[in-house]
């Protein structure tokens, strides 16, 4: 007999991790085109949708919040919770008083305190919150950064999804359709990379052989015209138009000084690294801004481990000691930066995990999980800071005011991005998937307090 | 209205001496030319009550093998008068009862067909079951994304192409007034109002009479919205079944199944109803036609299909209950004097017949490099080292390929090949809550069943039916992370019997007849295996007391809430009296099933062919029809009746000449898809690449063995192949997209950036080629020239010598490099195992 937990399992590493590359949008260019803008030099990228002119926004930064964050002591602070609600710069919004840090960067960020969900359990959550959808036998849906990335396209050579560092360790495979792009193509699936706080952190594959020349990879590359011409003739298939559009990709990726500069942590200063913390999360969250700074559509900074914000025991302490500090100093650093370097008008933030934590506390101290009602920060990229949406009961239990749908949240962040929100695609099953998708699959729609 | 046929191509020249001539004579005479045959479909017909109508089809074969529909240019008669008349072409209209004969004509030539009319005084009412439920179906009212939608659309729910007749006579019926959703201040109206049958919501709706967001569906005054307000105005009548006035539809047919036609040709189609008391009803105009792809051929309301452009493409047709497909081949000008080609087994004779109907010529017999190259790595997952390339094109033997295919399928490298590609299948793996021992167990399990070829039927039921300490494929379910009832079953459903029953979890599936009901009957089937206490999950494979007891052999349907017990599709319930040991009835029950040996053989072939019969290879359902059927049939009897002989079935597929034609196309055939006349370019699974490049580089690879399962170097002589995914971490096989063995392989891996980027930085693509001892070094060490070192890459990579054209630009490259010449034979090994004819078999 063997007994597993249901949920929270502590579970080894399995395997090495492994990074999934995720690639750009090159569907769609024949072979004569490719042919051209090869000798022409440059390759263009398959043109993403139509965007609105009037969108700010060009990428998103999403702090992922591994396990779910107690709204209540956090962004809803009730007479529940062990925390104070302290002031922040935005008039009438408080949040707890362990984010010091955050407080003071609150007129650029907004809270929703109505958020509502329907998965009670991590993967199942993590899935309904980062694809809008709930977890079906039948069909993966892709995830909110692959269609941001599909919607918005790739730009500056930069992979346009990444993932910083593998999210829920160990246990990634439970978790991976929610990064993935499913049905829309694994050009638009997350790059997931390894842990930067790591001193020999580098992304795998992106260095060339140090003694490789120029004039080597160029004889390399000629000779691979000369052999694989005889069987192109006979044969070209979509999938190899594909890969010469991958490996010209992956050319330019370890040609350009800029890309390789862009994962290289290295370049900054020990005072930046120590303003994001000396971490995982840190780290991660640093990382993201230069990714985000070069190029890519969205980022994840996931450098909480494994259910880390799973507190069902001792929920108080570990977030005053840990979590919340953590949170405190790399958010902050971050929207520093990014007002400071001109990036919070073109960068969505959005800080949240997969649900809420129970109003009450249970035996050992903890709070469990809690999809009915529960909160998030999310601003710039043109998304109006210092607002409250929604509103919970006095416990923080239910949805008081305006219930707001992962939906709803999409469609916000696709409005802020200038992407077509009541856009839908159609599954290999023939079922029409809303890229928002609310409450009881209908059409989610743009908070209209924040953008 | 029908359209009429168009002039094609084909009489072109005629109708330049026809000009004289009145226009139905000019018409008969072109269609005269090379004319061989008729024939009427059908070829008999009984009408019954009054003013019933039947659709004929007149088809001529023609000198060029064609077959075109005639239909507009023929005169038809009828012997007796008074049986009744023909209103359109080909289509009889009864007048009394009694027997008589169509006659169709078309100059002297003839073709007749016998009629039935019975009961031809008898008015026909019309009916909820199957009238109402045709013309909703027709028009798309009851489709997946309008009312037949899991939730229905705009508060009104019809289950999907009218499967559930009594229920959605209740949603349309039953008593209650409905507000026009769309229009705030409407007043409220009832669905069917029998004293004023046009103000119904029914009506009002898809007249588009009040705002319907479905838009316009029934035209007012059309015979369908006649025969709506007259069964409102009747009373709603649902069909009496007791008094056999309407009789249960048995079967419904389409003529012909399979058309070739020219572009701009057309084609009528005729639909019939077979009826429970024997006899057959025309429903031509009460179905609906959807082609599957327009660009190829297109279809009328009313069923005629329009040849577009060269290809193949299929015409759905569904009535209630029902879909069925006619296959349409769209042609070029027919070929003159098409070939014979000698069929080597039926997979040929199949396969070739189907051509020849579409007018595709097979490519040329492969010879014998290609042939080598793709029949190692097919059966055997390797590359003919080069001293065997060179061997098996100097043999003289006639039979010397049927004799390596005995050398292969009798060699160890098949038993590790398809010990690796079942492990994927049946999804050999290490998991988190796991140890290695039950992961190796079971790869064992499937090692030794590929190594005994044991019947692939016994292979399925020890996998389903595992039960005990002794079974060692119970690991699979110690292993599997999927643990609950509901996830365990359509797994196996998809992966034994080929079905993808997962959308009917959650509601009835949306595009076949299966309900929740069947899908948690068969689920039930895995209920003991799991038991949840203190809402902690427990899972018990090893029947060590509380499982597979009576108590839990149930799972609750969540949309009903009822308890559900083991059930089979059919509905047959498993008697109380082996709920002790259910899941060996359920591995009997699939393995004796027909889908069984019909999604065995066509994964299978799909393995051999780059394509299977019906793709993708677990998606059989009634809307994704296979393009072979007939051959599909033979397979599965063939593989039944040898036992579910694996080997026998791989030997059949790979013995045909069609396994064996060239992958160099033709200019006929080179944009065939579906028709299996050239062979097809796959890509290597990620282990037999990194395997491959091995063989070509001459250094093994190095395989570590996780911290998890002891940790350590794999043993020496350790392939790819031999791996498990989780127990030896390869960043290579992860980047080439290996299979997780979470999930069953869907497709084949598809390119990635990872991909690329290892391919330029990687170790495998760099510090292997150059490794002291490899095959590079080692030649160079014997200081032979450029070209044989260039030869010698070739056959071990490509299996041939290169061209003298890329032998003269080599080796001309290779010249001006001197100064640096072993960083550019480097490149050239580079080159070659990264070109497309090496990551692929073709």
């Amino acid at each position: 007999m063997k007994t597993i937990c249901g949920h929270c399992r502590g579970i080894p590493q399995t395997r090495r991790d492994f990074l999934r590359v995720g690639a750009l949008s090159f569907l769609g260019i024949n072979l004569s085109d490719f042919l051209r803008h090869r000798s022409a030099g440059t390759l263009a990228l398959a043109g993403p949708a139509a965007v609105r002119s009037e969108a700010k926004a060009q990428s998103v930064i999403l702090i992922w919040l591994e396990g779910g964050i107690s709204h209540l002591d956090s962004w809803d602070v009730k007479a529940n919770s062990g925390f104070r609600p302290v002031a922040t710069n935005a008039n009438g919004v408080q949040v707890s008083e362990v984010f010091p840090g955050i407080a003071k960067h609150m007129d650029s960020l907004s809270i929703i305190r109505s958020m509502k969900s329907d998965e009670r359990n991590h993967p199942q959550g993590t899935i309904q919150t980062l694809t809008g959808h709930r977890p079906n036998p039948a069909l993966k849906f892709p995830s909110f950064g692959s269609i941001v990335s599909k919607e918005r396209g790739a730009r500056n050579n930069m992979p346009p999804f990444v993932v910083v560092p593998t999210p829920t360790e160990g246990d990634f495979f439970n978790y991976q359709e929610a990064y993935q792009a499913s049905f829309i193509g694994s050009e638009y699936d997350a790059m997931v990379l390894p842990d930067p706080s790591q001193p020999n952190f580098q992304l795998p594959n992106l260095n060339l052989p140090k003694t490789l020349s120029v004039d080597a990879i160029h004889d390399r590359r000629t000779m691979l015209g000369i052999v694989d011409r005889h069987f192109r003739q006979k044969e070209n298939l979509a999938e190899f138009v594909k890969m010469d559009a991958f490996q010209e990709q992956a050319l330019k990726m370890l040609l350009d000084p800029k890309v390789k500069e862009a994962f290289d942590l290295s370049r900054e200063s020990d005072k930046t690294k120590d303003r994001y913390g000396r971490h995982r999360v840190g780290q991660s969250v640093l990382l993201a801004r230069r990714l985000v700074e070069a190029g890519c559509r969205f980022v994840t900074a996931a450098g909480y481990k494994h259910g880390q914000w799973d507190t069902h025991d001792d929920n108080d302490k570990r977030l005053r000691d840990t979590l919340a500090p953590l949170l405190d100093r790399s958010l902050s650093a971050l929207m520093e930066d990014l007002k400071q370097r001109g990036l919070l008008e073109s960068t969505v933030v959005l800080v949240t995990g997969e649900f809420g934590r129970t109003p009450v506390i249970n035996p050992k101290g903890g709070r469990d999980h809690w999809p009915d009602c529960w909160s998030l920060l999310v601003g710039g990229g043109g998304i109006r800071g210092g607002c409250i949406v929604g509103a919970s009961d006095k416990d923080g239990a239910t949805v008081a005011e305006r219930p707001v749908s992962i939906g709803d949240l999409y469609a916000t962040v696709y409005k802020a991005l200038g992407i077509e929100w009541t856009k839908s695609y159609m599954s290999p099953i023939a079922r029409p998937v809303y890229i928002a998708n609310g409450f009881d699959d209908t059409l989610g729609t743009p908070l209209k307090e924040l953008i | 209205m029908r359209m009429k046929a168009l002039g094609s191509g084909f009489f072109a020249g005629y109708l330049v001496m026809a000009g004289g001539l009145s226009a139905h004579a000019a018409q008969e005479a072109k269609a005269l030319l090379g004319l061989v045959s008729l024939r009427l479909l059908p070829d008999s017909a009984t009408l019954w009550g009054a003013r019933a109508s039947q659709q004929f089809v007149l088809l001529g074969k023609y000198a060029d093998g064609l077959e075109r529909d005639l239909t507009s240019s023929a005169s038809f008669s009828v012997s007796d008068p008074k049986r009744g008349t023909i209103r359109n072409p080909g289509q009889f209209v009864s007048e009394t009862s009694g027997l008589a004969v169509l006659t169709a004509k078309v100059g002297n030539r003839v073709a007749k067909a016998a009629l039935r009319v019975e009961d031809a005084d008898k008015l026909r009412q019309t009916t909820f079951v199957p009238d109402v439920q045709r013309i909703l179906t027709k028009r798309s009212c009851n489709d997946a994304t309008c009312h037949g939608g899991v939730k229905g659309r705009g508060g009104f729910k019809l289950s999907l192409h009218g499967i559930y007749p009594k229920d959605d006579y209740k949603a349309i019926v039953a008593g209650g007034t409905f507000r026009v959703l769309t229009v705030e201040d409407h007043p409220k109206s009832p669905r069917v109002d029998p004293q004023h049958p046009e103000k119904s919501l029914l009506m009002k709706k898809p007249a588009l009479e009040v705002a319907h967001e479905g838009g316009m569906r029934l035209e007012p005054g059309s015979p369908d919205y006649q025969a709506l307000v007259q069964w409102i105005r009747s009373g709603t009548p649902f069909g009496d079944e007791a008094e056999m006035r309407v009789p249960a539809v048995e079967r419904v047919e389409v003529l012909p199944r399979e058309i070739v036609l020219q572009g701009g040709a057309q084609q009528q189609l005729v639909v019939t109803a077979h009826l429970s008391n024997g006899r057959q009803e025309d429903i031509t105009e009460q179905v609906q036609y959807v082609t599957n792809n327009a660009s190829v051929a297109d279809v009328s309301e009313t069923g005629v299909v329009q040849a577009k452009k060269k290809g193949e493409t299929n015409i759905l047709i569904r009535t209630p209950g029902y879909t069925l497909s006619a296959d349409v081949g769209v042609v070029d000008k027919p070929i003159d004097e098409y070939p014979a080609i000698a069929a080597r087994n039926y997979i040929d004779r199949h396969v070739f017949a189907k051509l020849r109907t579409f007018q595709i010529l097979p490519s040329e017999l492969s010879g014998d490099q290609e042939f080598l190259r793709r029949v190692c790595l097919d059966l055997t997952g390797t590359l003919p080292p080069p001293e065997r390339v060179r061997e098996f094109v100097a043999d003289k033997n006639s039979q010397k390929r049927d004799r390596l295919i005995e050398t292969l399928l009798d060699s160890a490298e098949y038993v590790d090949y398809w010990s690796f590609r079942f492990g994927d299948l049946l999804r050999a793996t290490y998991v988190t809550s796991n140890n290695t021992k039950s992961t190796r167990a079971y790869q064992n399990w499937i090692t030794n069943s590929i190594a005994t070829n044991k019947p692939y039927d016994q292979i399925a039921r020890e996998r389903i039916g595992a039960q005990g300490y002794s079974a060692p494929a119970r690991n699979f379910y110690y292993i599997s992370e999927l643990t609950t009832p509901d996830v365990l079953m359509p797994e196996l459903i998809r992966l034994f019997m080929g079905r993808r029953i997962e959308c009917s979890q959650c509601h009835n599936h949306p595009f076949e007849a299966w309900s929740q009901n069947q899908y948690w009957g068969l689920a039930a089937f895995f209920a003991g295996y799991t038991e949840v206490r203190d809402s902690t999950l427990i899972i018990d494979v090893l029947g060590g007391g509380h499982v597979d007891q009576p108590k839990d052999v149930m799972v609750v349907n969540p949309r009903s809430k009822q308890k559900v017990v083991p059930a089979f599709l059919d509905g047959t319930q498993l008697p109380p009296s082996e709920w002790m040991d259910p899941r060996r009835h359920l591995a009997n029950w699939v393995t004796s099933h027909p889908y069984f040996a019909e999604a065995t053989v066509n994964r299978l072939l799909s393995f051999f062919f780059g394509r299977g019969i019906v793709e993708p290879v677990d998606d059989f359902r009634s809307t994704n029809p296979p393009t072979h059927p007939e051959l599909l049939r033979a397979l599965a009897k063939d593989f039944r009746d040898s036992g579910f002989n694996l080997k026998h079935l791989m030997r059949t597929m790979v013995q045909s000449r069609t396994y064996q034609l060239s992958a160099t196309p033709n200019e006929n055939n080179k944009d065939d898809r579906m028709g299996y006349s050239h062979g097809r370019a796959r890509p290597l699974e990620a282990a037999v690449l990194l395997d491959a490049i091995t063989s070509v580089t001459g250094v093994p690879e190095k395989f570590e063995i996780h911290p998890i399962a002891g940790g350590g170097d794999a043993p020496v002589g350790t392939r790819a192949m031999h791996t498990i995914t989780d127990i030896c971490p390869s960043q290579f096989m992860d980047d080439f997209g290996r299979s997780t063995r979470r999930a069953l392989p869907s497709g084949s891996p598809q390119p990635s950036l990872a991909e690329a980027l290892h391919m330029m930085s990687g170790p495998v693509f760099n510090a292997k080629i150059t490794r002291e001892g490899g095959r590079l070094s080692a030649l160079l060490k014997k200081n032979v020239s450029d070209e044989e070192i260039l030869n010698e890459f070739f056959v071990a990579a490509l299996t041939r010598l290169p061209t003298s054209e890329e032998k003269t630009e080599l080796l001309q490259l290779l010249g001006q490099r001197s100064q640096r010449r072993e960083e550019t034979l480097a490149g050239l090994v580079w080159a070659i195992v990264n070109s497309r004819e090496f990551a692929y078999n073709h």
